[in-house]
């Protein structure tokens, strides 16, 4: 072995002052970890969305769920003007470490390009282990720019996160629903949208931590010629206690108005259905629980005339109790239901409809 | 693995050439294996005028990043006059939503996602945007980015005349090297996600079934589970 001098022999004398009994090849006194490629990331960066002066629940549950899962810091932007300090007490509450307050004129109002390039500089200052956001419309959009910008591997619309350390896998359906899939991101910051209900609504309680202004001094360069609000604060299916599910098991139209008749009489009570009512235009993308519709954990979820097709179940599994009513004795619907009537559900909601 | 035209995009296609002008190019471009040129075919039927097929083994596997890395080279070689850049919302298999606006960065272009209608107004296009809570009308400056939400629920219907004319126009495929591209950019290796393990969605209940004939049996069992009484 004449001729090997750079220490990976497994023979040789000391050359240079490196041993080569010692596997490093460090030389004395220094650190054995000493890597500079290895990243220092660290911590969560979560932005805390806000709609009417509110903190959304998505966000709120996003940082309770970083602050639970990890020991890491959590970090969160939060946009708006002076008012928004308001809002600090509440978002410490759950868990948050240091806000990340962005300021400025161009982010007064929302544009994807601004929103990502500040998210960005916070990102750059924190140097986050991950990057959390929720999957709400502005989300979706500001999400897959801010990691083109981060050069961040993006995982859409993810139902479960485990985190080993900083580094974190995300569960996502896959395969329209039939499959799981367990994803992780290449480098650093990992990042990933998340589904309002996912995780469990945190409790509002107030907390301190620090709050730091970031300036952004960009310009928004959007030509926006109009918005108009939709006044009608149309309710969210995620919030209802009891969910009336109607699916393409309902051949009559009139049952959904039934339905909503029901609904209006049980307190905390709402429709939803499966896609197959969307794509006849019997009821509003906004009721859809499903893949691609909302994901709710009511205490108990009806569902009526569902087949319970993977993609529909992967939008309520998450509720305490499930009633399936359903002619069709074998439906995937009852295996995911505790209880199950099988029953022709449409003179049922008649006379359900009647009782109340 | 049967390659159709997705209902978003196609959608997207139509709202596009409803709004065509005499001069107006409409190329339709998407990555995928040999058998995608079967959607971007009918592409050329309901009315595109040229198709780009990005297709080549080392682009298999990609995530979003390397999808858009892929998207934005093409872009940036073959479309860089393109008055707009127009995607639909979501691929309606894998629902990330992710492309369009990864594009758009790496463009540095601006971007509108859930766009409902397009029109012209003088030189330039004008998008209503959906975004759930508020509706919001901008102007799209040149080479901006454009993602339809919706879909038509019934499709086009194409004449014969449309598909004899769609099989004349040309196609084109284009390979990593013919979009510049190294290995470690595309694919598989270009991407910054991975997939470390599939399950199956196992959320199964203990389930108790009743056969239930009486509809009133059904709507008092209903209401005593909803913790109302009549």
């Amino acid at each position: 072995m004449s001729g090997c001098s750079d220490g990976s022999c497994s023979s040789g004398s000391c050359t240079g002052g490196s041993c080569s009994d010692n596997p490093d090849r460090l030389p004395p006194g220094m650190l054995k970890r000493y890597d500079l490629n290895e990243s220092t990331a660290d911590g969560t960066l979560v932005w805390a969305e806000t709609e009417d002066g509110k903190v959304t629940r998505n966000s709120a549950e996003i940082i309770a769920e970083s602050s639970r899962i990890s020991d890491g810091r959590v970090f969160v932007a939060l946009f708006g003007g002076p008012e928004a300090k308001s809002l600090y007490p509440e978002i410490f509450g759950y868990g948050a470490d240091t806000i990340y307050h962005v300021r400025g004129k161009a982010t007064e109002s929302y544009s994807p390009e601004v929103y990502a390039e500040a998210l960005a500089q916070v990102a750059e200052r924190v140097n986050p282990a991950s990057v959390l956001i929720g999957a709400s419309p502005r989300g979706r959009e500001t999400a897959p720019r801010l990691a083109a910008m981060l050069g961040s591997g993006l995982t859409a619309d993810c139902t479960g996160i485990a985190a080993d350390g900083r580094r974190i896998v995300v569960t996502r359906p896959a395969f329209g629903g039939v499959l799981t899939a367990d994803i992780e991101c290449v480098g650093f910051p990992q990042m990933a949208t998340i589904r309002q209900g996912v995780f469990p609504t945190p409790e509002r309680r107030e907390g301190q931590g620090t709050a730091i202004y970031w300036q952004y001094s960009g310009e928004s360069r959007k030509k926006v010629l109009s918005v108009s609000r939709r006044s009608e604060k149309a309710s969210d299916i995620s919030d209802a206690r009891v969910l009336i599910a109607l699916g393409a098991g309902i051949r009559d139209r009139t049952i959904v108005d039934l339905a909503e008749e029901v609904a209006s009489s049980v307190d905390g009570a709402m429709v939803c259905c499966s896609r197959a009512l969307v794509e006849r235009g019997w009821m509003p993308q906004s009721r859809q629980v499903g893949m691609t519709g909302r994901t709710v954990r009511p205490e108990l979820y009806i569902a009526v005339g569902i087949s319970g097709a993977v993609q529909h179940i992967t939008g309520m599994s998450g509720a305490n109790r499930v009633v399936a009513v359903n002619t069709d004795e074998k439906a995937p619907i009852h295996g995911y239901a505790d209880l199950s009537i099988i029953s022709d559900a449409e003179p049922a909601l008649r006379e359900l409809a009647r009782l109340i | 693995m049967p390659s159709i035209l997705d209902p978003y995009c196609e959608h997207a296609l139509t709202k596009v050439l409803s709004i065509k002008e005499e001069g107006d190019e409409v190329v339709a471009f998407t990555m995928g294996p040999p058998q995608a040129s079967e959607a971007l075919r009918r592409c050329l039927c309901l009315g595109a005028d040229k198709a780009f097929l990005l297709s080549d083994r080392a682009f298999a596997g990609a995530d979003t990043w390397a999808t858009s890395r892929a998207v934005a080279a093409f872009v940036q070689r073959y479309g860089s006059d393109a008055d707009l850049v127009v995607f639909g919302q979501k691929a309606s298999d894998g629902e990330t939503g992710q492309v369009p606006f990864e594009v758009a960065q790496m463009l540095s272009v601006q971007q509108f996602a859930y766009v409902k209608d397009m029109r012209r107004s003088g030189g330039s296009f004008v998008v209503a945007q959906d975004y759930g809570d508020s509706e919001v009308e901008c102007e799209a400056p040149a080479g901006s980015v454009v993602a339809f939400s919706d879909v038509d629920p019934c499709g086009t219907l194409m004449s014969i005349s449309d598909r004899l004319r769609g099989a004349q126009k040309p196609l084109e495929t284009i390979d990593r090297v013919g979009l510049g591209l190294g290995l470690y950019s595309v694919g598989l290796k270009g991407s910054r996600t991975r997939i470390v393990r599939t399950g199956t969605n196992d959320v199964r209940r203990k389930n108790r079934k009743a056969v239930v004939g009486n509809p009133s049996r059904v709507a008092e069992l209903l209401l005593e589970e909803m913790g109302a009484r009549p």
